[in-house]
């Protein structure tokens, strides 16, 4: 659609444009933004049981308490919200179903205050069994925790079960499995686990809300979503989306927990209490453990099988996804982790079987990859497996199996054109594969492994994105966008593109935040990676349909033919006529016609929009359909380690990431996110999980959750960009933004394997299990 | 009636750390007679602060909840760092790790002391938190704990009666219990010249490298003495594996008894692991942390073995 050549800055190193006022701390964050002296705080009572109802609340004795103002609960919250399945109260009617799950707010004048009074909040509870694990939930005697599942509002690519635990099952069968299996010369199955995660952002979770005396609602949120959250909030609350505005500053974090809409909504409902009065509710890091999105759990069986001359026949999976007590986005986490649960292989006969279920656990919610981390650790770990039972080379398996343009997916689509095979073979080169390099000393162990991956946007087929471009005077230009930076610099590739296209230099360009859902142009969500694709093809064409006014205003002026006329470096210029014009002043006061005629033009503003158009539905029953995604980004991560056989402990010596991002906007961000990822992908690979006994969590600080700091990376990262182009991406740009740490786990589990011949199929690889395996083994052998 | 008074009662809670700290009196000491007052006046509502790193902790998640703190840092010497040749170190109480791991005769004379300290959170951290807040807290899982215990520290505590000395040996006697009296405090570590040509070691085990605590922490020291069967003496303590930082005097006796070899070294990790009565939780299992006791204990014995045979 856009791909062309580029001259200026698209494809350039261009220095952040938000780098000075963070690096300074000039830059504004929701908990900066002062509200003077009608401030109020909220805080939450919260269940203390993971599954029980609610008997009876008296909030009098918190309401008589000095300072406080008012007490909410659900009898405030009639209709429920949800992102896919409106699943949820915003506050608990007559169930809890999490520990953690909020029962009532409590609104005072300081928060010490507010929380004191929390305590004062009786509730009466009537326990009931909880479900903590997902094939308990799946049993047909396992207690029901959505009795009226049957009921709930939900879109039609969902599918839940009425009368049971599961809101969504997601299923593909192609080809025939089970006839398939007599083909195989080598067949492995394996049961792979992940625990909940949590994103762990620097800035917890804050809301201000605002109500004024027309009913008229002002949020001031860190947030992935303000549109969304400003939807789904007027919706559940009878309003219309034009009397909810959301605004919001820079975001410290995100990685999916502020997509959607989690805690924003009890800020909300409490400011009805008190109209005229800004409430603020911002969460302990405590609470944001487990009271707002985790990553979801999930148990993966997996039977795959191949010929000896290495070619993969059949594959069954069958994911159980602990999804928590509600699915703000774990139906479609289940729906897009089903029709990729092949991983980025060709594979002629696949089934798949992928059920939420719903737990008494924390909310899951969408983290970085959404589902593909959790999925590939399994996949990449039995595609190891598979290719060590044949006795073939791991990454000459993978080049033989991966997807290339034309294979045909599991849904039955088409692949279009991926760089997947030149990822796999450059990530294997920049780590020596092949060659076996000595450990750094003798009671250490030395080993290499690599995985694959593939994701694709997983979103409704409609999802949209907008954008204006507005010149001022002096010809600088304004970009209004409502896709927000939350650390990824979609600022900065958003004006690099909007230069190019205009044909201004870099400089002159303007993109701020805070994102307002009343000026801002429309945008689904900051997720999926899809910002510099889709929110990337709408500033484009806004800024297409600036310079098209622009040359059209001067082709008049100079009676010239438009084709002849260019933009470049701030002046329209002629071939023809070798003229110039500086843009300065006529971009917002015009030009004058000849013999004082009047004047022609008027201010500059472009707009244009973006919409996937051709994204099809699937069969319910097969999963089958012409075009189940807009596209998948690939890539390849090799990792070279040591293992110290005294304590189990990994250091990762050397990490190449390569990942086909179509075409690099910023390389230098773009091997940011490879670098950012890896880490992140790391850490959750050797350190992460939330350790849940009973329901309640049990390390919800960081000293029992322990995240990865600099001194744990002392790796060398080698990024590698590889790009075959997007057709409809933005001079065929892919999104990055996730990818770079999914495949980060198993490829460190499959080096783990190398090197000890020990295999961890549950996540976190501890140093403990590693050293317990390798002790097991030893005292076997002797 | 408070409204904490009330929390207990209320089983329907869902007890969380709280979002600020609750209500209390500061009071910045000035003299160690005042100190002793405060604390016979309040008693268990009393509580002494010096970095503060365990203590608003402590505060926060509802663990303790005292009516007045006490500042003792602020009192004089009470951050004094002091060396001499003949008599060793002497740390004021309240002294900050940081300022203890830069201090050059600590650093020329202890730098056991140096790199147990630097295995503690993170230097940010440590420009408040305390070595004698880290023994005081009688954690067993203090890092500056093993290091104090092979030096031969003594803690030096002021009370009612005056100025007394408890052995480190001797200082520790259950999770969070100390051999301090109430109405004691420590005012000062003072640690000996350790012995003519010794070495040392801490070898700590994280869970992940940056700031955790320790799932095994191990200290080593081993020095030449003639009057020994071995020609060595070594001191050995461990922390995180038993409800008190720990020596280890079997193992200790053994390598003094016996000529040093590869096979003594091993023996002397078993007595090690022997000797470590630990739990499971979050950070590691009893069967990981005595399988660690071993071996970090002997790499930390090897380590100082190494460097004792260099300087022959």
């Amino acid at each position: 659609m856009t791909t062309k050549e580029s001259s200026g800055p698209v494809g350039t190193n261009v220095k952040r444009i938000d780098a000075q006022e963070k690096v300074t701390g000039e830059a504004l964050f929701a908990d900066d933004l002062q509200f003077g002296p009608g401030l109020l705080f909220g805080r939450i009572v919260r269940s203390p049981h993971p599954h029980a109802l609610i008997k009876r609340i008296d909030t009098s004795k918190a309401e008589a308490y000095p300072g406080v103002k008012a007490v909410v609960t659900g009898d405030d919250t009639p209709k429920q919200i949800g992102l896919y399945l409106k699943d949820r109260h915003i506050f608990c009617r007559d169930r809890v179903r999490y520990v953690g799950d909020p029962v009532a707010g409590v609104i005072a004048i300081s928060e010490e205050i507010a929380e004191e009074a929390t305590r004062l909040v009786e509730v009466e509870y009537e326990v009931l069994e909880a479900v903590l694990d997902p094939r308990r939930g799946m049993e047909a005697d396992a207690p029901l925790i959505h009795p009226d599942l049957a009921d709930y509002v939900v879109p039609d690519f969902i599918f839940p079960k009425a009368g049971t635990n599961i809101p969504n099952h997601f299923k593909i069968r192609k080809g025939d499995v089970e006839s398939a299996w007599a083909q195989c010369d080598a067949i492995v199955e394996h049961e792979f686990k992940v625990p909940h995660v949590q994103h762990v952002p620097i800035e917890t979770h804050i809301a201000i809300a605002k109500v004024d005396q027309r009913g008229q609602i002002t949020l001031w949120t860190s947030s992935q979503s303000p549109f969304a959250q400003r939807n789904l909030i007027a919706e559940s609350l009878g309003l219309s989306q034009s009397q909810v505005r959301v605004i919001s500053p820079y975001v410290g974090g995100g990685f999916g927990c502020k997509a959607g809409v989690t805690m924003e909504a009890l800020a909300v409902v409490m400011a009805q209490k008190v109209p005229g009065h800004p409430v603020k509710l911002r969460l302990t890091r405590e609470e944001e453990f487990f009271t707002t999105f985790v990553r979801q759990g999930l148990i993966a069986k997996t039977k795959i099988g191949a010929t000896n001359d290495g070619k993969i026949v059949a594959m069954r999976t069958e994911y159980y996804w602990d999804a928590g007590a509600y699915t703000e986005y774990g139906v479609n986490i289940t729906r897009a982790t089903g029709y990729s649960s092949t991983g980025p292989y060709e594979i002629p006969n696949v089934q798949a079987d992928s059920y939420c279920v719903y737990t008494n656990h924390p909310v899951g919610g969408a983290f970085r990859g959404f589902g593909m981390p959790e999925i590939h650790w399994g996949i990449e770990q039995i595609i190891d497996l598979l290719a060590e039972e044949i006795g073939m080379d791991k990454a000459e398996f993978r080049l033989k199996n991966c997807i290339r343009e034309g294979s045909v997916i599991a849904t039955g689509s088409k692949m279009h054109p991926v760089g997947l095979a030149e990822c796999i073979e450059k990530a294997a080169a920049a780590i020596d594969w092949g060659k076996d390099d000595p450990p750094s000393a003798l009671h250490k162990k030395r080993g290499k492994g690599m995985a694959i991956m593939w994701k694709a946007p997983a979103m409704p087929p409609n999802a949209g994105s907008s954008a204006w471009v507005r010149f001022n005077e002096d010809a600088t230009v304004t970009v209004g966008i409502g896709g927000q930076e939350i650390g990824q610099g979609t600022f900065t590739v958003m004006a690099q593109m909007a230069a190019e296209t205009l044909g201004v230099p870099m400089e002159w360009i303007r993109v701020q935040g805070p994102i307002d859902t009343r000026y801002s142009p429309y945008e689904w969500q900051t997720v999926a990676s899809r910002l510099t694709w889709s929110m990337g093809n709408a500033v484009v064409a806004a800024a297409a349909d600036a310079r098209r006014q622009v040359l059209e205003l001067v082709a008049e002026h100079w009676d010239e033919d438009i084709e002849n006329l260019d933009i470049r470096n701030g002046e329209v210029i002629s071939y023809q006529s070798e003229e110039t014009l500086p843009l300065k002043n006529m971009v917002v006061y015009g030009l004058p016609k000849p013999e004082d005629q009047g004047w022609r033009g008027g201010p500059i503003i472009g707009h244009g929009n973006f919409m996937p158009s051709y994204v099809t539905g699937l069969d319910p029953e097969t999963g089958q359909g012409p075009r189940s995604v807009v596209h998948y980004t690939t890539g390849c991560q090799a990792v070279d380690l040591e293992v110290d056989t005294i304590t189990g402990q990994i250091t990762i010596l050397r990490l190449a990431a390569a990942f086909d991002v179509g075409k690099a906007i910023n390389p230098d961000q773009v091997r940011a996110q490879m670098e950012g990822g890896a880490v992140q992908g790391a850490s959750v690979a050797l350190f992460e999980g939330l350790r849940l006994e009973g329901g309640k969590l049990m390390n919800h600080s960081f000293v029992d959750y322990r995240i990865a700091t600099a001194v744990d990376m002392p790796f060398e990262i080698i990024p590698i960009i590889v790009e075959v182009p997007q057709d409809d991406g933005p001079w065929g740009a892919r999104g990055i933004g996730e990818h770079s740490m999914v495949p980060t786990a198993p490829a460190i589990a499959n080096a783990v394997a190398n090197a000890t011949g020990v295999r961890i199929l549950d996540l976190p690889i501890t140093a403990e299990k590693v050293y317990l395996l390798l002790e097991n083994r030893l005292q076997a052998g002797s | 009636m408070s409204a904490s008074t009330d929390i207990a009662k209320n089983p329907a809670v869902l007890a969380m750390p709280s979002p600020g700290l609750p209500k209390f009196d500061y009071v910045r000491a000035r003299a160690p007679g005042e100190v002793s007052a405060l604390l016979a006046e309040h008693g268990d509502r009393a509580r002494l602060f010096m970095g503060g790193t365990d203590l608003f902790v402590q505060m926060r998640d509802g663990v303790i909840a005292p009516k007045i703190v006490i500042d003792l840092k602020t009192m004089p010497g009470m951050t004094d760092i002091a060396f001499d040749a003949r008599s060793g170190l002497r740390i004021g109480a309240a002294a900050s790790m940081n300022a203890i791991a830069a201090h050059p005769a600590v650093k020329d004379h202890y730098p056991l002391l140096v790199e147990a300290i630097e295995t503690v959170a993170a230097y940010p951290l440590r420009t408040r938190a305390t070595m004698g807040g880290n023994l005081c807290n009688g954690s067993p899982a203090a890092d500056t704990a093993p290091a104090a215990l092979v030096l031969e520290a003594q803690c030096v505590v002021m009370g009612s009666e005056g100025e007394w000395t408890i052995p480190a040996n001797e200082f520790f006697l259950h999770v969070r219990k100390t051999a301090m009296r109430p109405g004691e405090f420590l005012t000062r570590i003072d640690i000996p010249i350790p012995p003519e040509g010794w070495a040392g070691r801490y070898v700590k085990l994280g869970r992940n490298a940056g700031g955790d605590l320790a799932i095994v922490g191990a200290a080593v020291m081993g020095y030449p003495d003639k009057s020994a069967g071995s020609g060595y003496r070594f001191r050995i303590a461990l922390a995180s594996v038993a409800p008190t930082p720990i020596r280890v005097p079997a193992a200790e006796v053994l390598l003094a008894a016996q000529p040093i070899s590869e096979g003594l070294l091993d023996e002397a990790a078993q007595l090690a692991e022997a000797a470590a009565k630990p739990i499971d939780d979050l950070r590691g299992t009893a069967r990981y942390r005595k399988a660690m006791v071993r071996n970090l204990t002997r790499r930390a014995l090897d380590d100082v073995w190494q460097q004792l045979q260099k300087e022959r």
